[in-house]
């Protein structure tokens, strides 16, 4: 693995051309496809908390659509949801062709599982977040990644992130997990948020962070332990 | 939660779950997730506490890959569209065809053949293919007890392979989950052994981890093979 001091010009390109902060001026959503392209009739009156479970549940209706092998479902499905799903490859692959082999496979793993989605049990979209996620860290365990996200918390990488969170609490009720993962200490945090945002491994985190492995590990599994506390208490 | 666990396997579950393990570690865990209910629990657990956090990706502008998906998806058969009993009656008269070509088998214990002599029990052994190159190659102890599997090639999933005997009765019969990767060791209970015999059916699916051995296929199997003594 090669690690560079900064990331590569296709790497911080589409990051020029793209900025959450206009869209999410624009759309008042992060997650605003579904706006954009079928606003519901009294989308004037709606809250933003109403605009989130409409859209939540038309997904969730399309995913079950999909799930009987209806194939129109599945493009409507890719239509709302894979600029977010490019996002996620994109972000753990840090290769854009990669990513966009990676987006394929999982839009056919969808298509494939839809039977098991539960809208009583999960968010359709943290449903497919979570299929695209681990898609591409399947890619990046096998192929490895030319370069590092770096840990700098000013960097955009963290920023889009941050930004997409302020969005969400915005736009609909936000999971709690961000809260618990907010009040860790620092180097927890941050040792989580690349594990999780970019698909980090424990020797990636290692020299990212510039601290011993043993060091990383521990800061994972204190994190994790009091992500979980903090979660079951809440 | 996590009782079952020693404390290091649940920390290697959260960690699986997150997605921080590499190389060796990464493959260890993933085995355990394949042979150990509670280790695959934990793991489902830590996902569904995680996966939420999802929502925090920032979205990317994505290039127009609909219509190669859909090309794909014309290429793949869905389970669900076919009667999957006839699926599986159709996978007996495929077998077949595919026992035609055995004779090109790459014989995956070559080593064992030339040292047993012609007068010891035969050795019994298949190949399961299917499209798109997948490849195991399977043999079974002598004496029957166990069945050596290894996967030579399959399809990159998220899913695992779940290895299935279809004897002359057509019904297949789990015997469990196998590494996705080299060769797994699968222990023949004494109600299953009298099926894994020469003639009867090998086939793979991809079945989630949870719930194995599952009592019946959930999906059009990737691979199958004759057992042929030989």
């Amino acid at each position: 693995m090669i690690v560079l001091p900064a990331l590569p010009h296709r790497y911080v390109g589409w990051r020029a051309n793209y900025s959450p902060r206009n869209r999410a001026a624009a759309g008042g959503f992060v997650y605003s496809s579904l706006l954009d392209k079928h606003p519901p009739d009294n989308a004037e009156d709606m809250s933003n908390a109403d605009l989130a479970t409409a859209r939540r549940s038309e997904l969730s209706g399309l995913l079950e659509r999909v799930a009987g092998g209806d194939r129109k479902a599945l493009a409507a499905v890719y239509d709302r949801t894979s600029a977010k799903l490019f996002g996620v490859c994109l972000r753990i692959t840090r290769d854009r062709e990669a990513a966009e082999d990676v987006l394929q496979d999982v839009y056919l793993k969808v298509w494939n599982r839809a039977g098991r989605f539960d809208r009583t049990f999960a968010s359709p979209i943290t449903w497919l977040c979570a299929i695209a996620r681990n898609a591409a860290i399947d890619w990046v365990r096998k192929h490895g990644t030319l370069v590092l996200p770096v840990a700098d918390p000013e960097t955009p990488g963290s920023a889009e992130i941050d930004e997409a969170m302020e969005a969400m609490a915005e736009g609909e009720e936000r999971a709690l997990i961000f809260d618990c993962l907010e009040a860790l200490p620092a180097n927890q945090q941050r040792a989580i948020r690349l594990a999780f945002f970019d698909g980090s491994s424990h020797s990636e985190l290692a020299s990212i962070m510039q601290v011993p492995l043993g060091t990383t590990k521990s800061w994972i599994r204190r994190g994790l332990q009091q992500l979980r506390g903090c979660l079951e208490s809440g | 939660m996590d009782s079952k666990l020693t404390p290091e396997m649940a920390a290697m579950a959260a960690e699986l779950a997150l997605g921080v393990l590499e190389g060796e570690e990464r493959a260890e865990a993933l085995r355990h997730a394949l042979s150990d209910p509670a280790f695959a629990e934990a793991v489902r657990q830590w996902q569904a506490q995680l996966d939420p956090l999802g929502e925090g990706f920032a979205e990317a502008p994505a290039p127009n890959l609909w219509s190669a998906i859909e090309a794909r998806l014309d290429a793949q058969p869905r389970a669900e569209e076919v009667s999957k009993i006839r699926i599986w009656q159709g996978a007996t008269v495929l077998a077949g065809a595919l026992a035609a070509g055995l004779a090109a088998v790459a014989i995956f214990n070559s080593a064992a053949v030339r040292e047993t002599p012609q007068t010891t029990a035969p050795v019994v052994i298949a190949q399961l293919s299917g499209t798109d190159g997948t490849l195991l190659a399977a043999n079974l102890d002598t004496q029957g007890g166990a069945l050596t599997i290894r996967a030579v090639a399959l399809p990159q999933s998220e899913l695992v392979p779940e290895l299935w005997v279809i004897p002359g009765d057509g019904v297949p019969r789990s015997l469990g989950l196998i590494s996705p990767e080299g060769m797994t060791r699968v222990a023949l209970s004494e109600s299953l052994r009298p099926l894994v015999v020469d003639g009867a059916i090998l086939a793979v699916s991809l079945e989630t981890a949870s719930g194995a051995p599952h009592t019946a296929p959930s999906s059009t199997p990737i691979a199958m093979g004759k057992i042929s003594a030989i």
